[in-house]
């Protein structure tokens, strides 16, 4: 086998964590000698941890195969199809590198490039891919940047390519930030905030592979995802301050207009049994109260748990 | 000191541990040690200083790493990145190994001589001592009056008055302020958050000096959030320890309106007139409400007993007392003054 120059004997086991969900190709074996290669020629051991999301026969066979042509390869199968989220934190369970490298099973970005991310590890605690000229047709561009513009106005971390499946990073911060749902996306936000340094690391896109339609239905998906980590990041500090502001806000604008209405009523002798005016009314307090109400919750569960929710994470501790 | 205090069986463990939180504090650091050391070994306590480096861009914590190595009294916590002084001020509690803990800011403003007069005033059995700097070296207009109004509101609202929340020179019994809830911005409303422990609470004058070194962290800005958060304490404090009955007495109200509003409807109907569908509609809602209500006391109570605040009444502090007896070194700061 690859018995390379070992140059770089001094850097760490990497583990290669490949998600085989829907995208996939069916015959692994050019794409890990590609992967491969291009690691050897870094002087970068890997193990590979191939993780079949769902019933795939015919990739689960390609795969053995090449199990059986390496000892450092190792396929862990799904019973049913969890997402990319879940297949990523099970092949995390079963990789033993310091490092971890997460690779797509099809040919995302240009598989000899992609031992840059393990040289930007030099310097950083994350290093994500980011696809030129740009992942695509156009239709998905045009989606793409929007989601990326929102992300940024929700949590204030400018991200290009958070779609791309090829990262690298170090043990500790998979070890940190647990994921799930669709939270994978977002492991680069989540890795700064706690503190990582993130950095994005230009990998061109293979030419002549035929990019992804636009897929209908992705959007609404994505928005959800965009839903579920801003509440992780600003909902989960603060949920009375949030939620309280504008159950106040709606009870605020709920009583003025009922004031008015029962002024109306007082003075000029308006009928409130004749105006559906006195419904939103109505509508409006309650809502109020009831927004209110949810923050009021949401804040109760973290002030009275306050002891396990550790807000900072420590680098170091002296003496 | 160490005669009055019981000795410990443990001998290494300190008695007194000096939580600072740390940000950008490089020239401060140095002067400040030595304060806190010549201040402590003067009183013969046995100490140690527990440094929070929150993720200063500076040299704070090559500098404060340095001193550590020739003295292990000193413990550097380092954040990985900036979180702010409530998680700086957890982590500081988390990791102090004293009995009694001490708070006090990074910046030189705070004193650490008046530390042995905060020993005296526990030792008298109380939970929580807070400082007061009753001759505050700030600007008046951006810093004092507002921090004065905030003061009396804080005061007012949490049922706790104290005169000076935003001091950070506080002195409490370890288990006392390892059991307060503490997250978010919540470190100016300590003394609230003990108080709902059922902590007692003193507080006693302290020196204040002008700022030697960089610029101050916090300015008016953050006034409304203040408010806000506030607001957030008053409805946790009266809400936290009984949820179900505040939620009820929340939906009495409603339950009320909506009642009322479809007795009103069934007479009219009874009395052979024609609905009101607004009227019909707002009570359907407000009896609605009164359900929901309900139903959200019934959750806050399941969150509660799975919380680990378990509280065991509701501390109602009526007064606030202020010191009359004075250690004799600390005599000049201890005017007494009674608090109405």
């Amino acid at each position: 086998m690859h018995e390379t120059d070992a140059a770089n004997a001094n850097l760490p086991l990497v583990s290669v964590i490949i998600p085989v969900g829907s995208r996939h190709e069916p015959d692994q074996g050019p794409l890990n000698l590609a992967y491969r290669q291009a690691l050897h020629q870094r002087g970068v051991t890997p193990e590979f941890v191939y993780v079949i999301d769902g019933n795939r026969d015919e990739v689960a066979r390609s795969l053995e195969n090449l199990s059986d042509g390496h000892n450092d390869v190792r396929i862990v199968r799904l019973a049913k199809s969890f997402g990319e989220a879940t297949a990523l934190t099970v092949g995390f369970e079963h990789a033993r590198g310091e490092w971890i490298m997460t690779l797509p099973a099809h040919r995302q970005v240009e598989p000899g490039e992609v031992a840059r991310l393990i040289d930007a590890l030099a310097e950083a605690d994350l290093a994500i891919g980011r696809r030129l000229p740009g992942a695509g047709a156009a239709a998905n561009r045009v989606q793409s940047s929007l989601f990326h513009w929102l992300a940024k106005r929700i949590t204030g971390e400018q991200f290009n390519d958070l779609a791309c499946e090829a990262r690298a990073f170090r043990r500790a911060v998979m070890e940190e930030i647990p994921i799930y749902g669709g939270q994978h996306r977002f492991l680069p936000i989540l890795a700064r905030r706690r503190g990582f340094h993130v950095t994005e690391v230009e990998l061109s896109q293979p030419k002549g592979v035929p990019a992804g339609g636009f897929q209908f239905g992705r959007p609404a998906s994505h928005l959800i995802d965009l839903l579920t980590v801003f509440f992780l990041v600003r909902f989960t500090k603060k949920p009375l301050r949030f939620f309280g502001l504008i159950g106040l806000a709606v009870f605020a604008l709920g009583g003025v207009l009922l004031a008015w209405l029962v002024g109306e009523r007082l003075l000029f002798d308006v009928q409130l049994a004749d105006r559906p005016a006195l419904l939103l009314t109505s509508l409006l307090v309650v809502l109020g109260i009831q927004t209110f109400a949810l923050g009021l919750i949401g804040e109760l569960i973290i002030f009275l748990h306050a002891r396990h929710l550790k807000e900072y994470t420590v680098e170091e501790v002296v003496n | 000191m160490d005669a009055e205090l019981p000795a410990r069986p443990a001998a290494v463990a300190p008695l007194l541990s000096v939580v600072v939180p740390l940000y950008n504090e490089e020239e401060s650091i140095g002067p400040l040690y030595w304060a806190i050391v010549s201040a402590l070994e003067a009183a013969r306590v046995r100490f140690e200083i527990v440094c929070i480096d929150d993720g200063s861009s500076d040299q704070t914590f090559a500098r404060a790493k340095a001193i550590a190595q020739h003295d292990p009294r000193l413990r550097i916590v380092k954040f990985r990145r900036n979180y702010g002084q409530t998680p700086a001020m957890v982590a500081g509690i988390e990791h102090a190994r004293g009995r009694v803990l001490v708070t006090m800011d990074g910046d030189l403003q705070n004193d650490p001589r008046d530390i042995p007069a905060f020993l005296d005033k526990l030792e008298e059995g109380y939970d929580l001592v807070v400082g007061w700097r009753h001759q505050r070296q700030d600007k008046f207009l951006t810093r004092k009056l507002p921090s004065r109004i905030a003061n009396r509101l804080i005061g007012a609202v949490t049922g706790v008055p104290i005169k000076d929340n935003g001091c950070s020179l506080k002195a409490y019994r370890a288990e006392v302020i390892k059991r307060v809830p503490l997250y978010s911005e919540m470190h100016r409303f300590i003394p609230a958050m003990a108080s709902i422990t059922g902590a007692r609470v003193a507080e006693i004058r302290v020196r204040h000096h002008p700022r030697r070194f960089g610029v101050s962290k916090y300015g008016l800005s953050r006034t409304y959030k203040v408010l806000i958060d506030l607001l957030t304490i008053k409805t946790l404090i009266s809400s936290a320890s009984r949820p179900l009955s505040w939620f009820g007495l929340l939906a009495l109200p409603a339950a009320a309106a909506g009642m009322g509003a479809l007795g009103f409807t069934a007479l009219s109907l009874l009395g052979g007139g024609s609905i009101s569908l607004p009227i019909a509609g707002s009570g359907i809602l407000f009896s609605a409400l009164a359900l929901v209500l309900l139903g959200c006391g019934a959750i806050a109570e399941l969150v509660y007993l799975t919380g680990d605040l378990q509280v065991p009444r509701l501390a109602r502090l009526t007064a606030v007392v202020t010191s009359e007896h004075a250690a004799p070194e600390a005599a000049a700061l201890q005017g007494g003054s009674s608090y109405a």
